[in-house]
């Protein structure tokens, strides 16, 4: 009788902390089902359709995914975000994790100083980053052009972002530094909590340097290179801002991403159907390659 | 148990109800701004406005008037792209407390656009069923593209026949959708010139080959001039701008003025640039000394690089930009507006036509507040001028000389008489226009003029057909 009452005292309390447990998740999870899943299904959704402003929606099934394999200016986009990525995420991991390591066991100061300084282009507003790299880069009086003439290393001035052959390294190069400054502080906080008596324990066994630090380090900090590829990945597929700000997709295209292409599309050219049907695609892509990552890591 | 059971329903009781507190006092504040006539100041100066009205009223404003008498009071939006100085608070409110002296009871909220998202904004108010009551901007909006689209509400009482034996008749055209409807009721209207650095050009000697007073130049002396300034050593002595759509109506102007081309045909159904002219003219421009096609620089861009002396020319001008730009001291030498060169010195200028729209949010109400607002704006004879005047552009009727004893606006008058066919109403004008400033870098990469521009016209043509 004792232990029935036991039992089903049991089952109240936790009925009430699984009801509390829920209660706590409910406004995260209404927020969740109302601005990520029910956004995701309505552009799957939407994505059969020839959807367009003020007019009933035209159901056409996979047409607009044809179509966008098609699409030159689409495949081209594409293509162009592939090579930001490929060249963004390793530079960005290697970089970050070198001046990581370099600065982690500074004093308190001045790793705190050099945090800030690689910080700062991530708080920088896209607008202010923009106009400042725009001024540089500027082909009549930027200051590229004014350092390259003077020391000899060009002989004209070049238009950065007005020539196809260099606009898409300026990009990179702009993004690099925005995207360098949460790596860094990740990577100093990972390798400061990096068991110090194993490290300890390799130099007296005779580790040299690097095989402390691919052995013992690299191996306890996976979990933040992990989180810092799938986060530098889709920021790197996401890029938007700076293409807009800068160059618009140009010049010839050279800079059109399929963020930009799917902004074209739905806000300018009010195809909201073909549009969805590239956020799917770019969705797939991105899902797939974080699953490669994981996948990869995990190995480790 | 009880007691803390007791205790936190009477403290989840206080939560909600201060809850209720904070939202009763929201609705009220709400309220507050809503009223129409917040001020006690601007209440006190109705009235005296309210005796003066009547007694000014012509016959076109009596008419214009007339949508008072049944005015009931409403809450409008209006929201307006920077149209001179309809981009400015101060001027603005000026503007609608005037408004508010004769009609106390409808109250207008402003919201400022810019050209870069102002689009954005709007397409996404559309979407979400909060499009504002009135929007201030062209025909290439108002008509084209949201008017197209069923979005904007029919003006035809406000285009009474007096309005329509008032109103220039290219303007009317061009605030008539292809259906026959009028999308928008116009305030202004200007006509987009270039620029020269007078004194570079001087120190050039290149002065000889344009006529200062009429603002006027031909092709052949237009690459005279040019050569005499590049030769001077001002290597960069314009810009074919085209890293995006800023500005771009500059290359369109110049690129169909230079021999006599056409962007479109007559009827606004079908784009022409595809013509020998127009493939002769960009030829000619991508041969020039001194003219560089930069696919990083938009109309924006090229307006500072004239201010501050890196070109020499500016394609993408007019007497706004002038204003604005001596106002803020950006510039340091002598301006010379100028129209495009023609070969017969004759030029057709692209125009700018800005007016109102009001976006069919099928509250009867509103339409008719806005449509009162509109009237009082644009017909109402003092305030006509006033409106205008915020603009710093020219009157689409004739209002008189709104702008006596102003040099500047008086030099840029001369090129109205100028202003061509206003063509930004064809369908699929969005993709025309990026369409455009693709084809300029194509060719800016060295591809084939002609291979390009016939690139481009196809597009463009798609893009009508399909919006038809």
């Amino acid at each position: 009788m004792a232990k029935n009452s036991g039992s089903s005292m049991s089952k109240a309390l936790v009925r009430r902390e699984t009801i509390a447990g829920y209660a706590f998740m409910l406004p995260s999870l209404l927020f969740f089902l109302g601005f990520v899943i029910y956004p995701m299904v309505q552009c799957v959704f939407t994505s059969f359709f020839d959807a367009t402003m003020n007019r009933e929606d035209i159901f056409i099934g996979f047409a607009n995914y044809v179509e966008l394999f098609q699409d030159k200016v689409f495949l081209g986009a594409l293509k162009n975000t592939v090579i930001i990525v490929v060249v963004s995420v390793p530079v960005t991991c290697i970089f970050s994790l070198w001046v990581s390591s370099v600065i982690y066991d500074l004093a308190g100061p001045a790793c705190s100083a050099f945090r800030c300084i690689f910080y700062l282009p991530v708080v920088t507003g896209s607008v202010a980053v923009a106009v400042v790299w725009k001024w540089m880069f500027n082909n009549y009086y930027g200051i590229f052009n004014y350092i390259g003439t003077s020391t000899g290393l060009i002989e004209k001035n070049i238009n950065w972002l007005g020539d196809e052959k260099f606009a898409l390294g300026c990009i990179i190069l702009i993004l690099l530094t925005t995207s360098v400054g949460q790596p860094i502080v990740l990577y100093v906080s990972a390798l400061n909590n990096v068991d110090q008596s194993l490290v300890e324990a390799a130099e007296v066994d005779g580790a040299t340097k690097f095989q402390c630090f691919w052995k013992i380090k690299w191996a306890q900090i996976m979990p933040t290179t992990l989180y810092i590829l799938v986060i530098t990945t889709i920021n790197s597929f996401q890029c938007f801002a700076l293409i807009q700000l800068l160059t618009s997709g140009g010049p010839n295209h050279s800079t059109d991403t399929i963020m930009y292409y799917i902004y074209y599309n739905a806000f300018k050219l009010y195809r909201y159907g073909y549009g969805n049907a590239m956020g799917v695609v770019l969705a797939i892509i991105i899902a797939l390659l974080s699953a490669v990552q994981f996948k990869m890591t995990e190995s480790k | 148990m009880k007691k803390r059971k007791v205790m936190a329903l009477a403290l989840s009781c206080v939560m909600v109800c201060s809850l209720a507190a904070c939202g009763g006092k929201d609705s009220g504040a709400d309220q507050t701004t809503a009223d129409p006539a917040p001020a006690p100041a601007e209440k006190t100066e109705a009235p005296a406005e309210k005796t003066e009205a009547p007694a000014e009223k012509t016959e076109a404003s009596t008419e214009a008037a007339a949508p008072a008498d049944t005015a009931q009071a409403a809450d409008i939006t209006l929201w307006t792209y920077p149209v001179g100085k309809w981009g400015d608070s101060a001027v603005v409110d000026g503007l609608i407390a005037n408004f508010n002296a004769v009609y106390p009871d409808i109250h207008v909220t402003v919201e400022y656009l810019d050209y870069t998202n102002g689009d954005d904004q709007i397409n996404t108010a559309i979407e979400g069923k909060q499009a504002p009551d009135l929007v201030l901007e062209g025909p290439e909006r108002l008509v084209a593209n949201w008017g197209a689209k069923g979005l904007m509400v029919d003006l035809a009482d406000l285009w009474t026949d007096e309005a329509k034996s008032l109103i220039y008749d290219s303007v009317q055209s061009a605030c008539k959708g292809s259906d026959g409807v009028f999308y928008e009721y116009p305030l202004c209207m200007t006509a987009h010139t270039m620029a020269i650095n007078r004194d570079i050009f001087e120190a050039a000697d290149a002065l000889q080959y344009l006529d200062e007073e009429t603002g006027t130049w031909t092709t052949e002396n237009f690459q005279k001039a040019v050569q005499a300034v590049y030769d001077y050593g001002q290597t960069n002595v314009g810009a074919v701008y085209c890293s995006g759509q800023g500005g771009d109506q500059g290359t369109r102007a110049l690129v169909n003025n230079l021999y006599g081309g056409t962007f479109t045909n007559a009827e606004h159904t079908e784009y022409t640039a595809n013509s020998e002219e127009n493939v002769k003219a960009l030829e000619l421009l991508k041969s020039m000394d001194g003219i560089n096609f930069d696919a990083s620089i938009a109309g924006g861009d090229e307006v500072n690089m004239f201010c501050n002396g890196t070109f020499a020319m500016a394609f993408c001008w007019n007497a706004t930009q002038e204003k604005n730009n001596q106002d803020q001291g950006n510039i340091n030498f002598e301006v010379l507006p100028m129209a495009f060169p023609s070969e017969d010195g004759r030029p057709q200028l692209c125009g700018g036509i800005w007016g109102f729209g009001i976006f069919d949010n099928g509250d009867a109400a509103k339409i008719q507040a806005a449509k009162t607002f509109i009237d009082f704006m644009a017909n109402d004879e003092k305030q006509a001028v006033e409106s205008v005047k915020a603009s710093n552009f020219w009157p689409v009727k004739d209002l008189g000389d709104i702008y006596a004893g102003d040099e500047l606006m008086t030099e840029y008058a001369k090129f109205v008489e100028y202003m061509g066919d206003y063509y930004q109403v064809v369908g699929g004008w969005a993709e025309a226009r990026t369409a455009w400033w693709n084809m300029l870098q194509q060719i800016g990469s060295g591809a084939d003029v002609k291979t390009a521009v016939e690139e481009f016209v196809t597009t463009a043509n798609a893009a009508a057909t399909a919006a038809q």
